[in-house]
């Protein structure tokens, strides 16, 4: 694994407006960064990344098939009560999953490491899937990278098959905070692969889904919701008003709600439970089990649900070393055992593992300057040389 | 190749959300959270409520303080 400054393509950002990559730059920032790319030989690609993913999904599947009929397992993941029919009702009908990014430390020399696993709403699909791809091939035929490069990324090809497979001949809904940049190019994007499957699709607001007498849900038209793609998470729709009618109505969500647990960080103390010592699993407790005091003074402190770094906290000999702020930590902490990130030129870089339909197909690499990755961490594209 | 043989994209940039505008009507009764709206036959229908999702960000991160909120992670 390398990081090899490269000659930016000088028309980029042209490139990114008209194929609605409206969010390379966020607040005045680089947010796209093709100024270096990661370079990874294909041995790194498959035999350390493409199958840990594979086995990290698998080991995921398995606990959740413990975890939704076990009352222990959802308290401790601090899921409302509530809504645990909803999530063992969609386990047992084996509604299906479209995609998840799994977030891992590997800098080329140790086992990769699962930092988390964003199951339910991960974003940087649009970066991953289409724009490194074109970065890729514009760039060979640029020379700006050799002719021989590949890349770890066939996610748009098969989330066109798993759109196929999971719409049917349903009408596709795709709802999110459309007044968010990126998660609207992100909903575009998938829109465009689900319609590119032959998918009829609507994109709507969440807030401005309806609820009907019948206990439908609907969109502005009175059209009924039967199959919604949502990003927004399941930890807010259990909290909003809607939140107590979503069993009692026929709309088929994805993600679906048993990727609730998967999403919860509270995972990752469970999994190191369940596969102790696996060499790709970090040890991580709760933070109010006494074994936690296993992990020393030295560990990162997680809120069970977070986002993009927040509220996350690096701890080294007691001291806090970085800190992020944010609005979470209601339902409690886990802590990890520190993998630090590994630095190239500076620069701390995580691994998105991407999966569609289980089957571990692309890569994000995101890195910051700072060694906890936030929703501003640069998006930097891949080869395999 | 580990990489897709072709991206072609089909919509983006022209996707747009869409919206209907509905009057008033004559007043019928629809129960809680729903409103009475005239339906494509001219005769009048509850309206669903609306609004039951998307609160969680604003509790989160407020309004009008240029936060960042969205879905996705």
């Amino acid at each position: 694994m390398q990081r090899i400054a490269c000659p930016e393509r000088d028309d980029w950002r042209a490139t990114a407006e008209s194929a609605g990559f409206d969010f390379h730059t966020i607040d005045g920032e680089r947010y796209w960064d093709e100024r270096a790319y990661y370079a990874f030989t294909l041995e790194e690609i498959e035999r350390r990344i493409e199958e840990p993913t594979g086995e990290i999904d698998a080991m995921c599947l398995e606990l959740v098939g413990h975890a939704v009929d076990d009352e222990k397992y959802l308290r401790r993941l601090k899921i409302p009560e509530a809504f645990w029919p909803l999530i063992s009702e969609s386990w047992h009908r084996d509604d299906a999953s479209l995609y998840g990014r799994l977030d891992l430390s590997f800098d080329g020399r140790n086992p990769a490491k699962l930092l988390e696993y964003n199951a339910d709403t991960p974003t940087s699909i649009f970066e991953a899937a289409v724009f490194q791809w074109t970065w890729l091939e514009q760039s060979i035929e640029r020379r700006i990278i050799p002719k021989r490069a590949d890349q770890f990324n066939s996610i748009h090809e098969r989330l066109i098959e798993a759109w196929k497979k999971l719409g049917g001949t349903h009408h596709l809904h795709l709802a999110g905070m459309t007044e968010s940049t990126e998660d609207s190019g992100t909903l575009a994007y998938l829109q465009d692969a689900a319609s590119q499957a032959g998918l009829e699709t609507t994109l709507i607001d969440i807030e401005d889904i309806g609820l009907r007498d019948d206990g439908q849900f609907v969109d502005l038209d009175d059209r009924p919701i039967e199959l919604a793609f949502k990003l927004y998470p399941w930890e807010w729709m259990f909290h909003d008003t809607f939140g107590a009618r979503l069993r009692g109505a026929p709309t088929r969500w994805i993600e679906p709600p048993w990727k609730a647990i998967l999403s919860n960080k509270g995972i990752l103390p469970l999994l190191w439970e369940m596969f102790p010592n696996h060499p790709n699993l970090l040890p991580a407790y709760f933070e109010d089990d006494p074994n936690a005091a296993k992990l020393g003074t030295s560990f990162v402190r997680k809120p069970l649900y977070s986002r993009e770094g927040a509220n996350v906290a690096l701890v080294s000999a007691g001291t806090t070393l970085a800190e992020q702020e944010g609005p979470y930590g209601a339902e409690g902490f886990i802590r990890q055992a520190m993998a630090p990130l590994p630095n190239f030129s500076d620069q701390y870089a995580v691994l998105g593992s991407w999966l569609v339909d289980h089957t571990p197909c692309g890569l994000s690499v995101r890195e910051d300057e700072n060694p906890i990755t936030g929703n501003t961490s640069r998006f930097v594209p891949h080869a395999i040389l | 190749m580990k990489r897709s043989r072709r991206v072609v994209l089909t919509l983006m940039g022209s996707a747009a959300a869409g919206a209907v505008s509905m009057g008033l009507v004559p007043r019928i009764d629809c129960g809680p959270g729903s409103t009475v709206v005239p339906g494509p036959d001219g005769k009048p229908y509850c309206r669903p409520a609306y609004g039951g999702f998307g609160a969680a960000p604003h509790r989160f991160h407020g309004h009008g303080h240029g936060s960042h909120a969205h879905g996705g992670g």
